[in-house]
This record gives structure tokens, C-alpha cells and sequence, in this order.
């Protein structure tokens, strides 16, 4: 099971693959330093480009963004306490404070030493969990990858945080999405207006390039950043070789690794919810816990840990059962299309090569992460921060329709995409999560056609979709999502009564 | 408005013709993204041609995909007729769209140039299926109608017209469930979602291990498989299959044509694209000329009958 990757590995090491990631380190520190742009945008804007590449060249650009921009996500949560992704909130609560202590270097060199920890671990745990996975999913018939979209869908909007409200309503709005194009068994036309190049429904990458690199490019051209705070020099950064004995980690990365991991693999949370939840749990059990939210750097390493412990398990579920638990893996899955890799049991067995490559090149990805961020070039990536936005922006937006148009040569995706940016950005200002959108249409379209194939083999019986075991499992795992945070709710405040 | 543009189109091709035919690049329109079986046939097919047609003359490979290959055939049949327009086809697909829903072509649209690939539809269970014979197979689905589930790849296309056909000539009735595409019938057959399926042999073929083909539905065993005999030999006369050629626009002219169809013959004679084609998996079941045209009649009038009889949506 495990001689594919070995096999695998000899073609990572080609130069082009090798400099792919290289390349999308950096470029993913980049991106996940301005703040705003976060990894899914980059690998959005990124998928329609890899078009003409080789697919290790092009997957590798996306895992070593995907890694590089988790940790670059710290460099303005630290400096500035503008968390550079969504997943770096957790990175200001001791890495700003440390930066007003004069540590700042030493934080950023936490942050990167943590972020490559986790990422390797989660590397480790794709390698590792993924080939087997990849055995059983032969047991998903219908009615069991209904339930799984079903599960996905009630994680999404129930474990995300914030208003379980407005997630249902993103939800839904994905789902209907999902419902565009022909029906998937008799192909009749829903919501097309006659136009064939909705017949298709719409395509993933159209509706991610707008949703996600819209919004943050408005708000980068609407805000002027105030950068004067950033005095790179007063860092206070020594070699990383001197910085690394101080840190003294080891059970706040292991717990923030499992816990990256574990979420990772969840429909529905994603890194920001990895990092809370390893940054509560390593406070909880710390031994001075009156120092954290003062600048106690183990707070930013219980942090970064977690956020890149997520990455690649998010794509456990995504590469065996197609199905992807965080939009960034939504975005990795089209990716994989693009290249003609459909994911499933089948991608393990005909492509070896590449879906192993791509594990080695999240692997690596991560160790590079050490080597780039780190003892290189800390000290430019804070520079970064006085790029001028209006330049940076314009280039985005470029590159967004270039790419979008090349997806299938045509104008109307360029219209599509612009609409659904359009309707991204009053969502970004009214508050409404993104990530709901993304899962529901590629969730919704999941459970709708396998509802249908589900109840066509049982020839309209609606048992059909509880006759075994893996499908009742995910019945429970359902309730449990929509009925727990409720239960742990009156629970909390029955005790506060007592 | 329609008119004079052909009219013009139609003199540009009468002088063109006195030039050297090709003097620009000639373009190969293809339905489906790249990478897939239509795309590779037809980039092998533009490589032999372009030594074909010489005097380096180029064929560059153009992917329009979309609506199951429909933006890509009406593109062609809306194209000027002057032989820098080709196009991939794909039978019976690209012609039972037309029954079921509205398209902008039929058969009479196009110049047919030459046929390459035929990959005839199976019959096919998982190996741990305890059907061994179509026969067995046909017995359960007699005894409860309804009960033996066959799936398959979409809705109107040359799986569920196996399958459709199959059930004529056969007299049992089977649940029919139509997957997204082969790859996920083909799943859910391995899984044992499905009690068995109809693909094309070449999308078998990979998985030798896991999967029992009980019958193909052509007039002869498969080389490539002829351990496998044939549904006529069983007893039940269907043959259904998918087939990829190239077609130019309707009203393409006589010597322009006779030109490529030369052309596209002595690609097939090419010992190097039948060796390409092979390794590609490809069984190449070459018609040129009218005996193609004639197939695509024959695959209109079946999917009319189809359409007329159960139709689909």
C-alpha cells in the first residue's frame, strides 16, 4: 500500500516539481502576509494558470502556497495584530504583544518553526491515513456519500462559529448553486435560460475566483494601511540556529497537531478553529497561564501549530471520497480536475506518481517553510507590508480575469465570475461566511444526486438509505453535529442556574 | 442574413480551392476538455495528419467543451465550410442530443470525413458478482422484474441505449441508474452498488481484476479481449458502441473533401498511428466517407426510436 510512495518520490525531486514548491512558498508567504488575501484566494486566482503545467509542477505551487500562506498569515498578526488569514486571529493574542516587547523576530521565528511542525505532522497523517482510506471508500455506495454530504453540509454550518443563522442561509445559497445546469439523471435544464454554457452548472473555480478574490481586492483598494508601525529593523531577530534551542514546545505542538489534524479531516471547520482551539486548550493547561495574552510565546506556537496542521488532512477526505472538508480543499479538488484527476478510490490506482507527489510535496512544502521564512528572509516579508496596494490589487484583478477566461475561453465565465463577486462582496459586508457557499455547491450537488441514484436502486423505497451500518454511523454523526452545540449550550447554562 | 454570408463563404471557397489547399492553419474543434478520450484521439489524428497534408501545413487541436460536447459540434456546423474547420464526433451522443432537447444541428450538418475509433458497450459485473453468464444475469432480472439494477453513464447516450436495446431483445426489465459519468458507474459496479453495468470494453479494460465482462455487444469478438464472447453469440442480437471520427461542416467542397479523406486514410495506413492508437487503448474501426455517413444515419435513427419510444427527460 505504502511502495507507491516511495515510488512517488524520485519525481518530486525533478527541478521543475522541486522549484514548484519553492515558488509557491513564497508566494504563499507573500499572500498570506497581505492582509485580506488568504491561501484559498492565491490558489484560486492560481488553478485556471495551471492549466498548461505539468500536474506535479502545478500541485506542488498549490501545496507550498497552501503552507506558506498559513504561516504568513502571522507576519502582520504579530507586527501589526492585523492577522494576515482568518486562521491567524489566535497568532495576535501573544505574538503582537511579544512584537511591542521588542520580540518580534522572536515570535515570527516561532510562528515559522510551529507552522512547519504542523504541516509536516499533517503531511505525515495524509501519507499515512490516506492509502487506506482509500480501500474502504469502495463501501460508499449512494446512499452512504449522500450522508457524507449530508454530515458536510450540517458541520459547515454548525461548527464554523458565528451565526449558525447566516451559514445556513450561505449554505443554501451554494446549494441552489448547485442546482443550476442539467439535472444529474435526466438532464432537463434548471435555471439555465437557455444559455448552454450553463448546461454544465456552475464551474467551482468560476464561483471561488469570485467569491474569494473579489471582496478582499475591494477592501484592499478601499483601505490605505497605515504601515508606519512596521520598523523591520527594531525586530530584534538573531539567527534562527541561536533562537531554536529556546523553544521548548514539545506538548503544545503535539496537542495543536492532533488537533490541526483532527479538525483538518472535519467537513466544515477549517485552521481558524484548529488555532482557538489549540491556543484554549495549551492556556488551560499551562503552568503560568496569568502570562499568556502578555506575549507568551508558547501562545503563538500552540497557535501556528495547529492552523497548518490542517492543511494537508483536509485533503484526506477530499482525495478518497472526492468530498472536501474546507474550501481551500474545494479549491485543491478543482485543481485536480483541471488536470483530469478525479479524485475517488480510482485517483490512488491510476495516477500513483502524482497523487504521492503531491503528499511529499506538502511534506516538503512544510520543511521548506523553516528554511525560507525563517532564517532567510523574516525580515523581508515584514518589508512587504509597504507594498502599494493599489498595485497589488490591479495585478489580482488582472490575473483573475485572464484566468477565469482561460478556464474555457469564453467571456460569459468572466461575467459569471464578476456576478458572483459582486454578490461575494455584499455577503464579505453583511457578515455572511463564504466557506458555507463553496461546500454547499459542491455538497448539495453531491447529496442531491445521490439521493436520486440512492433511491433509484432501491427503486423508490426510502429505506434504501439506512440498510447498513456506514450509512447509520453517519445518520449519528449528523445528529450529533446539529443537535450538540444545543445540548453543550443548555448544559453550560443549567450549570450556571445551579 | 444567413445567406449571403454563405454565399460568400461559398466563393472564398471556390477560390480557395485554386490555391494550395492548406495555406493556413486548420483547426481541429474538439467537445470535451483536454486530456480526455475524443482529445487524445483527435490531437494523435492532427499529428499524422499535418504529415498528411505536408508542405507544413499545420492542424492545431481547439477545445471547446461544454454542454456534453454540444457547444463544440454546433461551433462546427456553424462553421464556414472551407476545410480550415474540422471537428471531433462522437456517435451516438452527438446526435441523440439533438432528440432531447433543442440543438442548432442534426445528421444533415456536417461533411463526414472519416471514422477512427469504435468501442463497443459491454456488459459487465464486478468479479465477486455471483453472475457468471449474461444469461444468469438475464434469468434474475426475468424473475423480478425491476430487481437487478445496471448501471451506467448518463442518460441518452451509447450506454443507456445498450442498455435500453438490451432489454428489447432480451424481454427483462432492468432498474436502469445513470451515474455521473463512466468513472463512477464503473465505482459503484466494483462496490456492488449496482447489481451489474454497461460501459465500453476500453473502459474495462483497466481493471481486469475487478470487473467480469459478460458479453460485448458488437457483431464480432473484441481483439482485444476475445475471451469474451459477443451478446449475438448468446442469443440476443444488440450491438451498440461509441464511436469518434472527424467531420468537416456541411457543404464542404468536392475536391477539399476528397483531399482530407485521402488524407485521413493514409493516416490510418500509418503503421505509427496504429501502433499510438493501440497503446492509447484506442480499437480503431476506421469508415470513411459514406460508409461513415451512413453509420451516423443508422445511430440518428436508432436514438430517434429511443427518444420516441421511452423517451428520457
Amino acid at each position: 500500500m505504502y511502495s507507491d510512495l516511495l515510488h512517488a518520490l524520485p519525481d518530486v525531486f525533478a527541478w521543475t516539481n522541486f522549484a514548484a514548491v519553492v515558488i509557491g512558498v513564497i508566494a504563499g508567504i507573500v499572500v498570506g502576509a497581505m492582509p485580506g488575501l488568504s491561501a484559498t484566494m492565491a490558489i484560486s486566482v492560481l488553478v485556471p494558470f495551471t492549466f498548461g503545467l505539468e500536474p506535479l509542477v502545478a500541485l506542488g505551487l498549490m501545496a507550498g502556497i497552501y503552507n506558506g500562506a498559513m504561516y504568513g498569515g502571522a507576519i502582520p498578526a504579530v507586527l501589526l495584530r492585523i492577522p494576515g488569514t482568518p486562521a491567524a486571529v489566535a497568532t495576535t493574542f501573544d505574538g503582537y504583544p511579544m512584537a511591542q516587547k521588542g520580540e518580534g523576530g522572536f515570535a515570527l521565528q516561532v510562528a515559522v518553526v510551529s507552522s512547519s511542525i504542523g504541516g509536516i505532522a499533517s503531511a505525515f497523517a495524509l501519507m499515512l491515513l490516506a492509502p487506506p482510506l482509500s480501500k474502504v471508500t469502495l463501501l460508499f455506495g449512494p446512499s452512504e456519500v449522500f450522508w457524507v454530504a449530508v454530515f458536510g453540509l450540517a458541520s459547515i454550518i454548525f461548527l464554523l462559529g458565528g451565526n449558525p443563522i447566516k451559514g445556513l442561509i450561505s449554505a443554501c445559497f451554494g446549494v441552489f448553486v448547485s442546482v443550476i445546469g442539467s439535472d444529474p439523471i435526466y438532464g432537463n435544464d434548471r435555471f439555465t435560460f437557455g444559455q448552454l454554457e450553463m448546461l454544465d452548472g456552475i464551474n467551482i473555480v468560476i464561483l471561488l475566483v469570485g467569491l474569494y478574490a473579489l471582496p478582499p481586492v475591494i477592501d484592499l483598494l478601499e483601505t490605505p494601511l497605515k504601515t508606519d508601525g512596521v520598523n523591520s529593523s527594531k525586530l530584534g531577530t538573531e539567527p534562527i540556529w541561536k533562537a531554536l534551542p529556546r523553544m521548548n514546545y514539545w506538548k503544545t505542538w503535539l496537542r495543536g497537531s492532533f488537533l490541526g489534524i483532527w479538525i483538518g479531516i472535519l467537513p466544515g471547520a477549517g485552521g481558524s478553529m484548529a488555532a482557538f482551539m489549540s491556543y484554549n486548550e495549551a492556556r488551560r493547561t499551562s503552568k503560568h497561564p496569568e502570562t499568556w495574552g502578555e506575549g507568551e510565546p508558547e501562545g503563538v506556537a500552540a497557535a501556528e501549530v495547529a492552523n497548518n496542521a490542517d492543511t494537508a488532512s483536509a485533503l484526506i477526505p477530499a482525495l478518497t471520497l472526492g468530498i472536501p472538508g474546507t474550501a481551500v480543499a474545494a479549491v485543491m479538488l478543482g485543481g485536480l480536475l483541471v488536470h483530469g484527476l478525479q479524485p475517488g478510490p480510482m485517483l490512488f490506482r491510476d495516477n500513483p506518481d502524482i497523487v504521492f507527489g503531491f503528499m511529499w510535496q506538502f511534506l516538503f512544502g512544510a520543511i521548506l517553510l523553516v528554511l525560507l521564512g525563517g532564517s532567510l528572509a523574516t525580515n523581508s516579508f515584514a518589508r512587504l507590508l509597504n507594498l502599494p496596494r493599489p498595485l497589488l490589487g490591479s495585478v489580482i484583478i488582472v490575473l483573475m480575469l485572464i484566468g477565469v477566461y482561460s478556464i474555457h475561453g469564453r467571456m460569459f465565465d468572466v461575467y459569471l465570475m464578476l456576478g458572483f463577486g459582486a454578490i461575494g462582496w455584499v455577503m464579505d459586508r453583511l457578515k455572511f461566511p463564504l466557506p458555507p457557499v463553496v461546500l454547499g455547491l459542491i455538497l448539495g450537488g453531491f447529496a442531491e444526486e445521490n439521493l436520486r441514484l440512492a433511491l433509484r436502486i432501491g427503486r423508490g423505497d426510502p429505506m434504501v438509505l439506512f440498510q447498513n451500518t456506514t450509512s447509520l454511523i453517519l445518520v449519528a454523526l449528523t445528529a450529533a453535529v446539529v443537535v450538540g452545540p444545543t445540548l453543550k449550550k443548555r448544559f453550560i447554562d443549567s450549570r450556571k442556574k445551579a | 442574413m444567413k445567406t449571403p454570408l454563405t454565399a460568400l463563404a461559398l466563393a472564398l471557397t471556390a477560390t480557395a480551392a485554386f490555391a494550395e489547399y492548406p495555406d493556413k492553419p486548420v483547426e481541429v474543434v474538439v467537445g470535451y476538455s483536454a486530456g480526455g478520450g475524443t482529445d487524445v484521439m483527435a490531437r494523435t489524428v492532427a499529428q499524422f495528419l499535418e504529415q498528411e497534408l505536408g508542405d507544413g501545413a499545420s492542424v492545431v487541436v481547439k477545445n471547446i467543451p461544454g454542454a456534453g460536447g454540444q457547444i463544440g459540434f454546433t461551433e462546427v456546423s456553424e462553421a464556414a465550410p472551407d476545410g480550415y474547420t474540422l471537428g471531433t464526433f462522437n456517435l451516438p451522443a452527438a446526435l441523440a442530443l439533438t432528440k432531447d432537447r433543442a440543438a442548432d444541428y442534426d445528421v444533415d450538418s456536417f461533411t463526414y470525413l472519416a471514422n477512427f475509433v469504435e468501442d463497443p458497450n459491454t456488459i459487465t459485473v464486478a468479479a465477486t458478482s455471483p453472475f457468471q453468464t449474461l444469461d444468469e444475469l438475464i434469468d434474475a432480472a426475468e424473475a423480478d422484474p425491476g430487481a437487478i439494477t445496471l448501471g451506467l453513464s448518463s442518460l441518452g447516450g451509447n450506454d443507456h441505449f445498450a442498455a435500453n436495446m438490451m432489454q428489447d431483445a432480451s424481454g427483462a426489465e432492468f432498474t436502469l441508474v445513470p451515474f455521473k459519468g463512466a468513472s463512477n458507474a464503473r465505482t459503484a459496479i466494483m462496490g456492488g452498488h449496482v447489481a451489474a453495468g454497461t460501459m465500453t470494453l476500453g473502459q474495462t479494460s483497466n481493471f481486469p481484476d475487478d470487473l467480469r465482462v459478460l458479453a460485448v455487444l458488437a457483431d464480432e469478438r473484441s481483439p482485444f479481449r476475445p475471451d469474451v464472447p459477443t451478446a449475438k453469440e448468446l442469443g440476443y442480437d444488440v450491438q451498440m458502441s461509441s464511436l469518434r471520427g472527424i467531420v468537416a461542416p456541411a457543404g464542404l467542397d468536392e475536391a477539399t473533401t476528397d483531399r482530407l479523406r485521402a488524407a485521413l486514410s493514409a493516416v490510418n495506413e500509418n503503421p505509427d498511428f496504429q501502433a499510438m492508437m493501440a497503446e492509447q487503448g484506442n480499437p480503431i474501426a476506421f469508415m470513411v466517407g459514406d460508409d461513415f455517413a451512413e453509420t451516423a444515419s443508422k445511430q440518428d435513427g436508432i436514438a430517434a426510436r429511443i427518444w420516441a419510444e421511452t423517451p428520457w427527460k
